[in-house]
């Protein structure tokens, strides 16, 4: 994923308990970078695209829960997140019953990096709650963040979206953000998926949710359409600037 | 001031010339069987769950049952392995007529009996390295292996890497005089794991319980050591050790940071060095000899061949690239082809990891009778050697390895 995780551990606990609680959380997150890193030429998704077109690869329950993922915020998003390159996931089998993904055709560019920072966060966040740490906050490379309960001192996880020094302006309760921007005079502008259109710029938006996963894919599906995505549900906060 | 030949040609070559060590055939599509084959795991902790992950990119097998005494570790495993049975009890798989081969990945300390009652049960057994963690247990394994007719593989991966089997000739050929041997393993980490079972924290943290770890120098060591007794071909006489707890002051007896030194009658000793202090340099081997230096970093390797060394033929074929402040040479093995059909842009890294090659190496020895990449007997070598190194760094004085003549 190309960037740097963190993680906060806001319980009072026995530090060396807590250090090898993060560990294991900060390993879950390595082993996301394994999965889907695009540049690697062992990761699951290399094999993925390298696999005969029409065979089905078997892959985890957590991997096939992400295509799913991806796919349904595909749909929802009349094709704003994309991760086939415009293509609507369209050449991408899924079957629940074998847990297996099976690819079309050849040459399929599949890019899962507007999603795989947040499952990457998702899935260390499952493993911190599975070890009962109560307060928590983890982000990867500052654009995708989660909070686990609040802070110690009771207020949820504050997160300043503009200038550091201006104060907290989203509070993270058991919940996540992602934020998706187009700035101005990037040689490598966001494109719509659909259209290939650059995205105007600068447009930045915030979006808070239930998980990180579907935070950073929304986002991205808010950030193409300029507008909150009509699908998206009411427990989900979208905010431009 | 005069200059020796010597220097004027290292300045002339901008010193050494690395040659990337890649295999022949960069084989991209996964392994196929002759036939499907079902298997089962026992043992799921990281490493039970890392050989799921790499089985399921095996076409023709099917994760028939996983195994572990710990429910979330079970729990954890059948969501990596959709469609398997889960057992906490091992005897439950070695029951299921339909399942000739097994991966024991459970702690060290407890291979033997597992082991033990699967070859008692004719089954098939790759058994994670190192073997066992007592001299007697390697040695009880070792002979019930070679009583069996069936396969039995120590997981040393190493000996299915690729990139190690491409340098192991190499090592033969290319180096010249043998001058020195070493391995490096630094990891920042606790090595300590938390439990979600009330009583599950002393179980999961059997690398720490000096009752039955063996350290360091054994756990890992043991994979590094392995290289070079595959290498050499012969077996080392001694080991001197030291080492202590540098960094995690947290009660541990067993020390975070120990320095080996492995001694071959014949040649030079292999030195080795672990922390889990510090990540720097990461994980490698180096062999360095009178006209070439090997490096092995798992999925890459390199060759620095020196100034004055012999030319080979099939360095002409080779890619110059910048190597920090070395003009180096890397080598990709049917790049031409690899062009033509796109590929190149996978990258010069191995298509898989090597764990990968390792359980493939394992199944076509079960299905099409292949020679045993790592056989019982080599895995048990290599795992004496990592036990005994860990008893030097413990009691901080030689240990004798005539055990392995």
């Amino acid at each position: 994923m190309g960037t740097r995780f963190e993680l906060i551990l806001g319980d009072q606990g026995d530090p060396t308990w807590l250090r090898s609680i993060g560990e294991l959380a900060l390993e879950e997150i390595r082993w996301c970078h394994e999965r889907f890193n695009r540049f690697s030429s062992s990761s699951l998704l290399t094999h993925l695209r390298r696999s005969k077109p029409g065979s089905s690869v078997r892959v985890d329950r957590d991997t096939f829960a992400l295509m799913r993922s991806a796919r349904d915020v595909c749909h929802a998003s009349d094709g704003a997140f994309d991760p086939s390159g415009g293509r609507a996931m369209a050449d991408l089998d899924l079957d629940e019953d074998h847990s297996t993904i099976t690819l079309r055709g050849t040459g399929i560019a599949l890019d899962f990096g507007g999603i795989a920072k947040g499952f990457a966060l998702d899935r260390a966040a499952s493993v911190l709650r599975e070890h009962a740490v109560e307060s928590a906050f983890l982000h990867g490379g500052t654009s995708s963040a989660l909070g686990i309960g609040t802070q110690p001192g009771g207020a949820g996880w504050g997160v300043s979206l503009s200038e550091p020094r201006s104060g907290s302006n989203v509070f993270l309760q058991d919940q996540a953000l992602s934020v998706s921007a187009a700035w101005r005079d990037n040689p490598n502008p966001t494109r719509d998926p659909r259209t290939k259109a650059v995205i105007p710029a600068p447009r930045r938006v915030a979006v808070v949710g239930p998980t990180a996963t579907l935070a950073d894919a929304w986002s991205t599906a808010a950030l193409v359409l300029g507008t909150r995505p009509p699908n998206l549900g009411p427990e989900w906060s979208v905010s431009f600037a | 001031m005069s200059k020796s030949r010597r220097a004027f040609l290292a300045d002339t070559a901008g010193a050494l010339a690395g040659i990337s060590l890649l295999p022949r055939t960069l084989d991209l599509a996964p392994v196929r069987l002759v036939e499907p084959v079902r298997v089962g795991l026992i043992g799921a902790g990281r490493q039970g769950r890392a050989i799921i992950t790499e089985l399921q990119k095996l076409p023709d097998v099917t994760i028939g049952a996983v195994c572990d005494t710990s429910p979330s570790r079970l729990s954890s495993a059948q969501a990596r392995a959709p469609g398997s049975q889960a057992v906490e009890d091992f005897r439950a798989v070695l029951d299921m007529e339909d399942i000739p081969a097994v991966f024991v990945a459970t702690p060290t300390h407890l291979h033997r009996e597992i082991v033990e009652a699967a070859i008692a049960a004719e089954r098939h057994v790759y058994c994670e390295a190192p073997v066992a963690a007592t001299v007697e247990d390697c040695q009880a394994i070792a002979g019930a292996a070679g009583a069996s007719s069936r396969v039995v593989h120590a997981g040393f991966q190493a000996r299915s890497n690729p990139v190690y089997r491409r340098a192991q000739p190499l090592f033969q050929t290319e180096l010249g005089n043998l001058i020195s041997m070493g391995g490096h393993y630094h990891h920042k980490t606790s090595w300590r794991f938390p439990s979600t079972e009330a009583d599950g924290a002393a179980a999961v943290n059997w690398r720490l319980d000096p009752e039955v770890s063996i350290g360091l120098a054994g756990e890992i060591g043991s994979h590094q050591l392995d290289v070079a007794l595959w290498f050499r071909g012969t077996s080392p006489s001694s080991a001197h050790g030291a080492g202590g707890v540098r960094f995690h002051r947290d009660g541990r007896k067993v020390p975070d940071t120990v320095h080996v030194d492995v001694a071959w009658d014949d040649g030079p000793s292999f030195h080795y060095e672990a922390t889990l202090a510090n990540s720097f340099g990461g994980r490698y081997e180096v062999f360095h000899g009178s006209n070439a230096a090997i490096k092995l970093a798992d999925s890459h390797g390199w060759l620095f061949k020196e100034v004055d060394a012999p030319t080979q033929g099939w360095e002409v074929y080779a890619t110059r690239q910048q190597f920090f402040q070395d003009e180096g040479i890397i080598l990709v093995a049917d790049a031409t082809k690899l062009a033509a059909q796109g590929r190149l842009k996978d990258g010069v890294g191995l298509p898989y990891p090597s764990l990968y090659y390792a359980l493939a190496d394992f199944l076509k020895s079960v299905t099409e009778g292949t020679p045993v990449a790592c056989t019982a007997a080599e895995g048990v070598r290599s795992t004496i050697v990592g036990i005994l190194a860990n008893q030097a760094v413990i009691s901080g004085s030689s240990m004798d390895l005539s055990i392995l003549e």
